[in-house]
């Protein structure tokens, strides 16, 4: 009865580690990056958290909750202000970020908790979205308006961030926390209960389970994510304006989590790479960018609906979802 | 008043049809108690309201001692009673294993930064979970399904994984409908065996609705017998064997 299986080592083609290799890789862009490409790395991290944060609650929760958008202005402006106004460092704005994001996440939640779901939720989350946009344009005092706040010299314990190179190291690091850290959450007891509320909320709860714990824990991390992601986006652009955080965005977002694949934390980051590269990759044709872009969007839902990771989880199945450790 | 469960005097009446009339009987701690009866002899709804689903329109149901009418199926459920039913609530997406271990989620002792930064004793009290739910399975020779999509099993396989999954929350009392329907005689058996098992060395009480009367023979302790919503019958399966009544009304003999 008591034959515990022994833990075996695997070869790394097998082990989950291997993904280690990602940000090793990365760490290397900035020897043969210039400025320009530095950027647009820069801007793929942001993205890879904005769509990692997302897809906790289109995917994972299975939600239709669109306050994304909400949630990383929220975080860009909150940044800005708290370094402007209060004379916050940037580490300490980061993590105010990431708190402001996490508390509209909260109240995001109240909305699906109140039984408000589907597509109720999917114009009550994107209202809120609109709402926040008219806050950024109006509280003129605070925010500047369609000016845009400016952001003052960003330092990250006491060396300068203004280089693309210093921003890059610096985001590559909260890249990789964040995203450990979501994983660690979803191949635990957090990520199963989480999908099983997808599947069947009365059936979890038959188990024991509170479903209002989780469905608020998943809106309050999905929205420090996106509000870090926002924190990164404000240090990349040095001034926050109100148009970045419009409904075009959202579709943006949203696309992302599409195309990497929905529920899978490897589609985010895929999600997010490809959809922030690709259209860079396409200015050079103008006028044709945003076809290129709605062609690739459809493209891939019509012939993979469960992501660019779908494909690769064919090739191995390190790129299939696990909820457990073994 | 001195089962585990006890009914006293339960009714329950749809608009008219009167689906259980003045039910009494208790099940006692550690033994398997079978409900049989022909369709619609108001099993089902038995079950129901004891889980909450149906409230009865009288007669009270006492669990340890507490009355429990009136409660919802998530506070009878809080309180010990589980249940499994006719056409599963597997979660589909996930693996048995992962099923297994949704099951075992409130025995996982870690709080959510333990979980986060990945610390040992977090990641230990996954990987423990992630052996027990193995033993629980290899206890219905599932262990060889463990990494396979639910959606992939068999109707038979997949409601040994949902008892699996009520037995992973360490329930004092499950109830079960049906567990058998549908299944091959050997595994039939085998259901039958582990069910009786449980109740035995894990200590888990059941209550038991089963159509089959040979499984419902040799694996139950007490057998109650109701036809038309009404107990006909009470007593162990020598008994029920000879009872004339039972005889005439379920297995349709003269």
């Amino acid at each position: 009865m008591n034959q515990e299986t022994p833990q075996k080592k695997r070869p790394l083609s097998q082990n989950g580690r291997i993904f280690y290799l990602v940000p090793l890789a990365a760490a290397l862009i900035p020897f043969f990056a210039n400025d320009y490409l530095q950027f647009i790395v820069n801007m793929i991290m942001v993205y890879v958290l904005v769509t990692v944060g997302f897809n906790l609650v289109i995917g994972n929760l299975g939600q239709l909750a669109f306050a994304n958008t909400a949630f990383f202005g929220i975080g860009a402006y909150m940044t800005a202000i708290l370094m402007t106004y209060a004379g916050f460092t940037y580490e300490l704005a980061l993590v105010g970020a990431a708190i402001s994001g996490g508390l509209a996440g909260l109240l995001a939640s109240v909305t699906a908790l109140r039984g408000i779901r589907l597509y109720y939720l999917a114009i009550i989350t994107l209202a809120f979205g609109e709402l926040m946009r008219w806050v950024y344009i109006h509280a003129e005092p605070v925010t500047m308006g369609t000016d845009g706040l400016p952001l003052p010299d960003v330092t990250v314990f006491g060396m300068s961030m203004h280089s693309e190179t210093a921003k890059f190291y610096v985001f590559l690091l909260i890249t990789v926390l964040v995203v450990k850290g979501t994983s660690n959450l979803l191949k635990s007891r957090v990520g199963r209960a989480i999908l099983a509320i997808r599947d069947n909320e009365l059936t979890t709860a038959s188990l024991g389970i509170s479903t209002a714990n989780y469905i608020i824990l998943t809106f309050v991390w999905s929205g420090s994510v996106v509000g870090i992601a926002g924190a990164m986006f404000a240090a990349s652009t040095e001034r926050v304006f109100p148009e970045s955080f419009g409904l075009t965005e959202v579709i943006v977002h949203f696309a992302m989590v599409m195309v990497g694949g929905a529920g899978s934390l490897i589609g985010s980051v895929i999600g997010g790479v490809v959809l922030t590269a690709l259209p860079e990759y396409f200015r050079q044709f103008p006028g044709m960018e945003e076809l290129f872009f709605g062609a690739i969007i459809i493209a891939v839902l019509l012939f993979l609906p469960k992501g660019l990771v779908s494909l690769l989880a064919k090739v191995s199945p390190l790129f299939r979802e696990r909820y457990f450790r073994e | 008043m001195s089962g585990l469960l006890n009914l006293s005097g339960v009714s329950v009446h749809f608009s008219g049809l009167k689906a259980l009339t003045d039910v009494s009987f208790s099940a006692n701690a550690g033994e398997v108690t079978a409900l049989i009866g022909p369709n619609g002899a108001g099993k089902t709804t038995l079950f129901n309201v004891v889980s909450g689903y149906v409230q009865p329109t009288a007669g009270e149901i006492h669990f340890k001692g507490e009355a429990i009418q009136g409660l919802t199926p998530h506070e009878v459920s809080e309180k010990g009673v589980r249940r499994t039913f006719q056409n599963g609530g597997l979660f589909g997406d996930m693996t048995v294993l992962e099923n297994i271990l949704t099951g075992l989620h409130v025995q996982i002792n870690s709080n959510f930064w333990g979980l986060l930064f990945g610390t040992r004793k977090a990641d230990e009290a996954e990987r423990a979970a992630a052996a027990r739910a193995r033993r629980l399975l290899a206890l219905m020779d599932m262990d060889g399904f463990a990494d396979q999509q639910v959606k992939s099993l068999s109707g038979g396989q997949q409601r040994m994984v949902e008892i699996v999954r009520t037995i992973a929350t360490e329930p004092p009392l499950l109830l079960l409908d049906e567990p058998a329907v549908g299944l091959s005689p050997p595994m039939r058996a085998r259901m039958m065996e582990v069910i009786k098992r449980l109740a035995g060395e894990e200590g888990i009480s059941i209550l038991l609705i089963e159509h089959a009367i040979d499984l419902v023979m040799a694996g139950s302790d007490r057998i109650i017998v109701l036809n038309s919503g009404q107990k006909i019958a009470e007593g162990k399966p020598a008994e029920i064997r000879e009872n004339r009544e039972v005889l005439e009304a379920y297995l349709g003999y003269a």
